[in-house]
């Protein structure tokens, strides 16, 4: 019981500090490739604090509910995460904060929030099936969808499951919003739509679906570093060697549309995650 | 002397679940005044929801009626069931409708060969069979449908002011509801299939009733689609019992599924025939353009018959038929049908922006996954389809009803114009809104039955292919419909509007009653859905601490559900907090005026800032994709057929 | 304590919102130059952002005329406390060379209250970096009135309230 305890509260600090760190790496590393200096590392979570100590504005009240379950759910499912629970539940819970972050969106009746809320929901509608198929072929080779028991076997996963990983990769690129897919609303100085689905926030609720993407972040590098659970080290290599390819990809590629994106991903990722499910069926 | 124990018997009260309601539709059909009909309702509903929760404890039970009047229970049936073929036939000949004649003509010549010269003299040992699975069926009808038909008293009563009507017709529509109930549970409860039978015809004749109420040629033509497809479903089921009959000489449920092999020949025959009068029913593809246009109809009838309780039947008859299919190719055809039809009407709901549309098709997806589950015929999925069918019911019936409420304030369907609607509705609206969370969100039922729906399919490539795709879909229309609700530009007091307390009644106790199984579906688990797995599959969960637990999978029903409700507080908290927020505008590049919801434009006039949702019609168009999905649909029937032959 | 973290981060983590009331673009090149690497404030902590929700300072370049005065006022309207003004460039200042034109109003000032001026015509990327530093001196010197005065706002604290007072 006590142990559980521990666990709760390590995931829940964990979220932010890790996530917080890694967002500050992202940006240090953007910044060098983009020939600049950088904010210092710690910069996102001055961000975030700013933010907090911010003027309360809001347009709809019902945003301020949204922001808050948006946290909610994603420290739940990063709680769940380090609990070693179910991985098919865990993508549910995630789920629901990207649903209440649509519906607190589409809550405000300004055209950047309504054309961002539905580009996040095509971004959902992306890659949403993406990873219940990685998931699903962690159970084919594992036998279970609990953490315990990838935690527990004996062979890396990335041998037998490298195309599902090349779709997780996918998948990452738009969840941490990284071009060419960070349609419905991206970091800092690639913006489009103003800022697409987040226009409207502002303030603490700002700082709260900040942190809640920092939690997001942290469980899906935990769900990379699940594909080589074996070894320590190599999870971490294989955590920091995914994220730096998400940067450099970041960079290097402009922002597509979403029947492209749609169109794109679902035709790789769906062939790609067949592939690799025969493949574990027939072996 | 008698005590209360003797009068409560399983028999006692399965004559009341069928034979009150039968009463008291004739009642209501005479009794003229309004006020009377309401109450007869109110009574009859009460007296049915008691005798449901009284029959709980009293399952598993199985009995044959004794004679009444003395004439056996058999001819009686017998001869109403022609009776209702002579009805159908001439629905069918008075709207000139050559299908519906031939059809009904069909099952006549067929229902009188095989009663006068095939079953001439056969008595079955069990007529009434009551197990956990017909329990579960008899409270969704009790509970569910009664509280349809509580909201239905000032829903009609709107609906037939709206429409200046000079005579009342409420007579004939509360006959049809209140009858159609005790069709229900006659059906739910036979193990006799001519019985079955006989129910199921009463059901397709009501549904043709209730849609063509109105009396609008459009309803017409919808009811008599309706019918006719309904009654191909009969007709495939009487040539299924002939078949059924001549191989394995009983026409008991339970007899026939320990009867013997069923991998070849006339059998699995039989058993195609008998799914095909299940898609028929639960309209699937191709056969789901009845259940679209039974939309036409007022909505109580879309909630009682068109969502959680008739379309239920094909599933139901297919769920008492898995012990059969197991391992048979016609299972693994079920399957991939079921699948196909919940990714192609997810994608067919995402095209839609009609609100009682998007329930049909969201309806006929949820029924799709329950037969894939039906197909995939292990514990676990059977459990995930028997839960499928508790939440769903529960869940779209509460939707269609918030529908129905904000149908008849906004007097349109159309999602569009229910933008912003918690400035004008908040209650229902919020409802509504619990409704659509309900529905996709952990750690609620129906998305836990999903969960395990999608767990036990893992194993099957093409099925987890199509129903991750569809899950995903039905994520985009829901959340979009949910948003829309909420969308307005200014917040203010919450006020709950004025309703009749009927509604409120009805729509309150829906909504808690789903809050309140979900958090005890590890009981519901338990008490309800594995007493129907019986021995012939193991137990597919442990439950401990109100956590659903197996090697494969593990959900925290309790704790998930205590942690939902702690952070709704904190985040209820936290809005009271910001309602001292200070309110700007949503951002409009600067130009917002202060009339909220508009603009300065060019020559500084004002111009609204209107926005609409993505419909993505050249992709999810209806028009675009059905003929493809029929097509499919088709193809996948031939194949469940083919492999009998 | 939080209050000191807060304080501590606002200095830390400037967001400018850059708004072109009508100006010939000279001074909103110079601002963009700042991000670009050979000035890259994004070192400072400084972004971009194109929504005054998000943002802390505003930066506004160019004259204003009567189209653009109510767009100026909504936005430093939808602007969160503290927010501090920047008025860049001699038309943001006064109208520069076109203060006698018939359709101009004339400086920032004279719409919404102005915090830190910065001449030139451009002026460099090194003097709007510097009028960012004035700016943010502005907001130290605002949290240590808040510190020192218990309740109530003190004179000229026009984009900054004090929050104990609510």
């Amino acid at each position: 019981m006590t142990r559980t305890l521990i666990t709760i509260i390590a995931a829940l600090l964990a979220g932010p500090l890790l996530g917080g760190l890694a967002l500050g790496l992202d940006r240090i590393l953007t910044a060098r490739l983009q020939s600049r200096i950088g904010p210092p590392l710690l910069q996102p979570f001055y961000d975030v604090i700013k933010l907090w100590g911010k003027e309360k504005i809001v347009v709809n009240i019902w945003q301020a509910f949204c922001a808050y379950c948006y946290v909610a759910a994603n420290s739940i499912a990063l709680v769940l995460f380090f609990l070693q629970s179910d991985l098919l539940l865990i993508l549910f819970i995630l789920a629901v904060g990207a649903v209440f972050l649509v519906v607190g969106a589409l809550a405000s009746t300004s055209p950047f929030s309504q054309i961002g809320a539905h580009r996040e929901l095509l971004q959902i509608l992306t890659y949403e099936p993406l990873l219940i198929l990685v998931t699903m072929g962690i159970y084919l080779e594992t036998g279970s969808f609990k953490i315990t028991t990838v935690m527990a076997w004996d062979r890396p996963l990335l041998i037998k499951l490298p195309f599902l990983f090349v779709v997780l990769g996918y998948a990452l690129t738009i969840k941490l919003r990284k071009s060419p897919f960070d349609l419905s609303t991206s970091h800092h100085a690639h913006q489009e739509l103003v800022k697409g689905l987040l226009t409207d926030y502002s303030g603490p609720f700002l700082a709260l679906i900040e942190l809640g993407h920092w939690y997001e972040v942290v469980l899906l590098l935990g769900l990379c570093s699940l594909f080589w659970a074996t070894n320590p080290a190599a999870m971490v290599v294989l955590v920091i060697g995914t994220y730096m390819a998400e940067i450099l990809i970041d960079n290097v590629t402009a922002r597509l549309n979403w029947r492209w994106m749609l169109g794109y991903i679902w035709a790789m990722g769906l062939t790609l995650s067949t592939l690799n499910l025969i493949w574990l069926y027939v072996s | 002397m008698r005590t209360v124990t003797d009068i409560i018997t399983a028999e006692n009260l399965t004559v009341i679940l069928i034979l009150l309601p039968f009463a008291a539709a004739l009642g209501v059909f005479f009794i003229r005044s309004a006020r009377l009909q309401s109450v007869v309702v109110l009574v009859t509903g009460c007296l049915l929801i008691a005798s449901a929760l009284l029959l709980i404890p009293l399952t598993p039970f199985q009995f044959s009626p004794r004679p009444i009047l003395g004439l056996s229970l058999n001819t009686v049936v017998q001869s109403l069931d022609f009776l209702l073929l002579v009805i159908i036939l001439y629905f069918g000949v008075r709207h000139r409708k050559v299908i519906i004649t031939a059809l009904a003509l069909f099952q006549i010549c067929f229902l009188a060969y095989f009663e006068f010269f095939m079953i001439r003299g056969h008595q079955p040992s069990v007529i009434f069979l009551g197990d956990n699975l017909s329990l579960i069926m008899i409270l969704i009808v009790a509970v569910v449908g009664s509280l349809i038909c509580f909201q239905a008293i000032p829903y009609m009563r709107e609906h037939e002011a709206e429409r200046n009507l000079k005579k009342s017709r409420q007579h004939r529509f509360f006959f049809v509801m209140v009858l159609f109930l005790s069709a229900m549970n006659g059906l739910v409860l036979s193990n006799d299939m001519v019985y079955f039978y006989f129910f199921f015809e009463i059901t397709t004749l009501c549904s043709f009733l209730l849609i063509a109420h109105d009396g609008t040629p459009l309803a017409i033509t919808n009811a008599l689609r309706a019918l006719w497809m309904n009654s191909l479903g009969g007709a495939a089921f009487i040539l299924a019992l002939i078949g059924i009959y001549a191989e394995t000489g009983t026409i008991e449920f339970q007899k026939l599924l320990i009867s013997g092999e069923f991998g070849q020949g006339i059998l699995q025959l039989s058993l195609v025939l008998l799914c095909l009068a299940a898609i028929t029913k639960s309209a699937q593809f191709p056969f789901q353009s009845w259940l679209l246009g039974a939309m036409v109809a007022p909505t109580p009838v879309s909630a009682l018959l068109h969502s959680s309780t008739m379309v239920k039947v094909g599933v139901y008859l297919v769920l008492r038929l898995t012990p059969a299919l197991n391992h048979t190719f016609l299972s693994q055809c079920v399957a991939l049908f079921g699948a196909f039809t919940f990714i192609s009407a997810a994608a067919l709901a995402v095209g839609q922006s009609n609100g009682k549309k998007i329930l049909a098709y969201s309806t006929i997806s949820n029924l799709g996954l329950i037969f894939a589950c039906c197909g995939l015929n292990t514990a676990e999925s059977l459990t995930a389809a028997m839960l499928l069918i508790i939440f769903h019911a529960v869940v779209k019936a509460l939707l269609f009803l918030c529908v129905g409420a904000i149908e008849q304030h906004i007097a349109s369907r159309d999602i569009e114009q229910m933008r912003g609607l918690y400035a004008d509705m908040p209650l229902t609206a919020l409802i509504t809104v619990m409704g659509v969370i309900m529905m996709i969100m952990p750690p609620f039922g129906m998305l836990l039955s999903k969960w395990m729906a999608m767990e036990s399919a893992a194993a099957n490539i093409y099925v987890i292919l199509m129903i991750s795709l569809g899950s995903a879909l039905t994520v985009m229309y829901w959340a979009r419909w949910a948003g829309t609700l909420m969308s307005y530009p200014f917040t203010g007091k919450f006020k709950p509007e004025r309703q009749p307390w009927l509604t409120w009644i009805a729509l309150g106790s829906l909504c808690a009653g789903a809050g309140l199984l979900s958090i005890g579906a590890p009981w519901l688990y338990l008490k309800m859905v594995l007493p129907v797995l019986g021995g012939q599959y193991l137990p597919p969960f442990s439950t401990h601490q109100g956590i659903l637990d197996n090697p494969t999978g593990v959900f925290a029903v309790v704790p998930l559900s205590v942690v939902a409700i702690l952070g709704l507080f904190v985040a209820i908290l936290a809005v009271r907090k910001a309602t001292d927020a200070r309110v700007v505008s949503p951002y409009l590049s600067g130009s917002q005026s202060t009339t909220p919801g508009m603009f300065v434009g060019p020559l500084n006039r004002l111009v609204e800032a209107g926005a609409k949702n993505y419909y993505l019609s050249t992709i999810f168009g209806e028009r675009r994709l059905t003929p493809w999905i029929n097509i499919g649909a088709v193809v996948l029937l031939t194949l469940m057929a083919g492999g009998a032959l | 304590m939080f209050k000191k973290l807060i304080q501590k981060s606002r200095i830390k983590s400037p967001w400018l919102l850059h708004y072109d009331c009508s100006s010939c673009n000279g001074c909103d090149i110079e601002t963009l130059a700042c991000l670009t690497p050979v000035y890259d404030i994004e070192r400072f902590g400084i972004i971009n952002v194109g929504n005054p929700m998000h943002a802390d300072m505003l930066l506004v370049t160019g004259t204003v005329n009567h189209r653009n005065k109510k767009v100026l006022a909504n936005l430093y309207d939808q602007m969160p406390y503290p927010k501090i003004v920047i008025a860049i460039g001699s038309c943001a200042l006064s109208g520069g060379i076109f203060r006698e034109a018939y359709n101009v109003v004339g400086g920032v000032d004279k719409v919404i209250a102005v915090d830190v001026y910065v001449p030139g015509c451009p002026p460099k990327p090194e003097a709007i970096i510097d009028s960012v530093v004035l700016g943010l001196q502005k907001i130290n010197q605002w949290q240590k009135e808040e510190i020192s005065h218990a309740a109530g706002s003190g004179p000229g604290q026009s984009g900054y309230i004090n929050r104990r007072s609510r």
